[in-house]
């Protein structure tokens, strides 16, 4: 019969206890070593949130967005724009999507009474508000009515809406643009989006989309450009796992528009998510292994202490065995020892490493995101350290002969 | 009843070229109750028979039969288990574990034994306060002196009911004041009803036995039960 783990537990923190500042010294490497793990995991956690999170605010995962290719700049390819009857041919054929909006843009000159400021106006259908995620925050946006009737209508963005009216009410008021007189029927609801941590001087990323103003895309085409030469458009996956088959879908559509040339670009939300994942992963299995190498290093320190520790207790181990300890007990013993030494390492390295997040986050101008995953995580690996670089000491310590043990000095 | 019988004891050490006849064919019987000294000069034999006897090693050759139990041919875990339950050590340099606060260290056996906390606190307090240190329970080995080191030594090798109590120059290191009150601790238990073995070299020790097996170059001879 053997002694119980707890009995081994008792022998093992008495060790640890009774040698206080070498246990701690031995320790040391582990507690360094889990405690970056803890950031690592914290800022590549982090970072994969903020993307996410940026990712949201520019229409969600299931948008695809069509753009003209800048880097295709061949002469004499044909048109590099879209008509109406290209666009609606393009969505007879991708029935399933939830929205399709083109985008008509221009930059023009806007005016209110004595007001008057230069901004993007963009001609677009009343699926924006599901294609972007983004409606009107007062009044209301584009109807379906407005577009059938061309309707001299204006949403306009909070900072554009700032600019002509100030304070004042701009519901039901007019902006004039030329000839053209439009009233204002609604205010977009306002973007804000700060990469947290306070990245690029902890500015608004999204504050030029508030200087943007909107109006039916038949107006834009009959009243404003004159042309139909829609050069965006961006639809709506009914759900994310269909985005690449719409995007492949749409890329056959556009090269064969256009006789095989890319002049257009498809770009699927959830699969740039995916590749911006991916790039991220390579750091994050560099940044893992640096902070598992110093791990390594701490269990090596670990492994020759333990050495070092049985070649100085030989006798003690002389005389458990004389008194009964079976080899297994005094495996058990040192095993339970180095696996307790880099557990308490764990928890030590652990608790510096959550103390220290919100410092690293700040000096990295970085989001940091801890979980309760990686408390887990950085306990397993530690203990793992402890079973794995224990095993050979214990080993050692446990094949020592009885005689021989008891007659070392 | 034999609680000890050997027949034929051999140990053998392989030296490179030579090999060497530490024990040369013991033939050997010690009654329940006796309390034996084993003499003979340095390289005689006598601490690889203690070795032996006490289960730290095994013999090359021949048999050992230990309370009614073959024990020469048993695997190193199996000898440990009989060690546990069966023998008491006391060696000459005490031997006891210097962290330790000594009512933790006449603990040890019986916590190898598998016996609980409370149980075997209470077996420990027993026995060293039978050899007058129930004072000093608390106290680690190095606050003692030599005397009391080995009384706590020998209340560790009894606190487990052993069938023997094998002592190797029990007072090899101790002064002769100390180390008569030892051996009057060993007549004590010898008259309690334990079998003591006392391996020593010392002719005014090994008097306080009640008989002496002599040993030279490996062979028993003198002292044996015809």
């Amino acid at each position: 019969m053997a002694i119980s783990l707890k009995e081994s537990l008792v022998i093992g923190f008495t060790d640890f206890w009774s040698r206080k500042i070498r246990s701690f010294v031995t320790i040391l490497g582990i507690i360094l070593g889990t405690m970056s793990i803890i950031v690592v995991l914290a800022i590549v956690n982090g970072v994969n949130k903020s993307t996410l999170a940026w990712m949201s605010e520019r229409g969600g995962l299931t948008k695809i967005d069509v753009q003209r290719n800048w880097n295709y700049d061949e002469q004499n390819v044909g048109k590099r724009f879209l008509t109406l009857r290209e666009l609606n041919f393009i969505h007879t054929k991708i029935p399933e999507v939830t929205a399709f909006n083109p985008q008509l843009q221009d930059y023009k000159k806007f005016k209110h009474v004595d007001k008057s400021y230069n901004a993007q106006l963009i001609g677009v259908l009343p699926d924006f508000t599901i294609a972007e995620e983004w409606d009107a925050d007062q009044g209301r946006f584009i109807s379906k009515y407005d577009e059938d009737y061309s309707n001299d209508v204006i949403v306009l963005g909070t900072a554009l809406k700032d600019k002509l009216f100030g304070a004042r009410e701009a519901i039901g008021q007019y902006v004039t643009m030329g000839n053209l007189q439009l009233r204002v029927i609604g205010i977009m609801k306002e973007r804000i989006f700060k990469q947290p941590g306070g990245g690029f001087g902890g500015g608004n990323m999204l504050e030029y989309l508030n200087y943007q103003a909107f109006i039916p895309l038949s107006t834009m085409i009959h009243k404003v450009t004159g042309t139909d030469e829609i050069e965006s458009f961006s639809v709506k996956a009914p759900n994310p796992q269909s985005a690449t088959e719409i995007r492949q879908k749409l890329e056959a559509l556009l090269l064969n528009l256009r006789a095989g040339k890319p002049i257009f670009t498809v770009e699927a939300a959830q699969e740039e998510m995916e590749q911006m994942k991916k790039n991220s992963m390579i750091f994050q299995v560099i940044f893992f292994l640096v902070a598992s190498i110093s791990l390594m290093v701490g269990g090596i320190v670990i492994m020759n202490i333990m050495l070092a520790t049985i070649q100085e207790r030989t006798r003690e181990i002389g005389i458990r065995l004389a008194v009964g300890a079976r080899r297994r007990d005094i495996f058990m013993q040192f095993m339970i020892q180095t696996v307790l030494m880099t557990s308490i390492g764990g928890v030590l390295g652990i608790m510096i490493g959550f103390s220290i997040l919100k410092y690293v986050g700040k000096y990295l101008n970085t989001v940091v995101a801890a979980s309760s995953m990686m408390v887990v995580i950085a306990l397993i690996v530690s203990a793992g350290v402890g079973l794995v670089f224990g095993i050979f000491p214990a080993i050692r310590a446990s094949n020592l002969d009885p005689v021989e043990a008891l007659r070392n000095e | 009843m034999n609680i000890i019988q050997t027949s034929n004891l051999k140990k053998e050490y392989d030296m490179g070229k030579v090999s060497v006849m530490a024990l040369n064919g013991i033939d050997m019987s010690i009654e329940q109750g006796e309390f034996v000294a084993i003499m003979g000069p340095s390289g005689s034999g006598k601490s690889t028979l203690m070795h032996i006897l006490g289960c730290l090693d095994k013999p090359t050759d021949g048999t050992y039969i230990l309370a009614e139990q073959e024990v020469s041919q048993l695997t190193k875990s199996e000898l440990a288990a009989v060690r546990n339950e069966k023998i008491g050590f006391v060696f000459q340099t005490f031997n006891l574990l210097p962290h330790m606060n000594i009512l933790l260290n006449v603990e040890l056996p019986l916590m190898y034994a598998g016996i609980g906390r409370t149980k075997r606190k209470r077996r420990a307090i027993e026995v060293l306060e039978s050899v007058g240190l129930g004072d000093r329970l608390n106290h680690k080995p190095s606050e003692l002196s030599g005397g009391q080191r080995q009384r706590v030594a020998i209340a560790r090798a009894i606190v487990n009911h052993p069938s023997i109590v094998l002592a190797d120059e029990p007072t090899g290191n101790l002064d002769s004041q100390a180390g008569s009150d030892i051996l009057n601790i060993f007549s004590d238990l010898h008259k309690a009803g334990h079998t003591i073995i006392m391996v020593t070299h010392d002719h005014v020790v090994s008097q306080s036995a009640n008989r002496i097996i002599k040993i030279i170059d490996g062979k028993i001879v003198d002292g044996n039960l015809s």
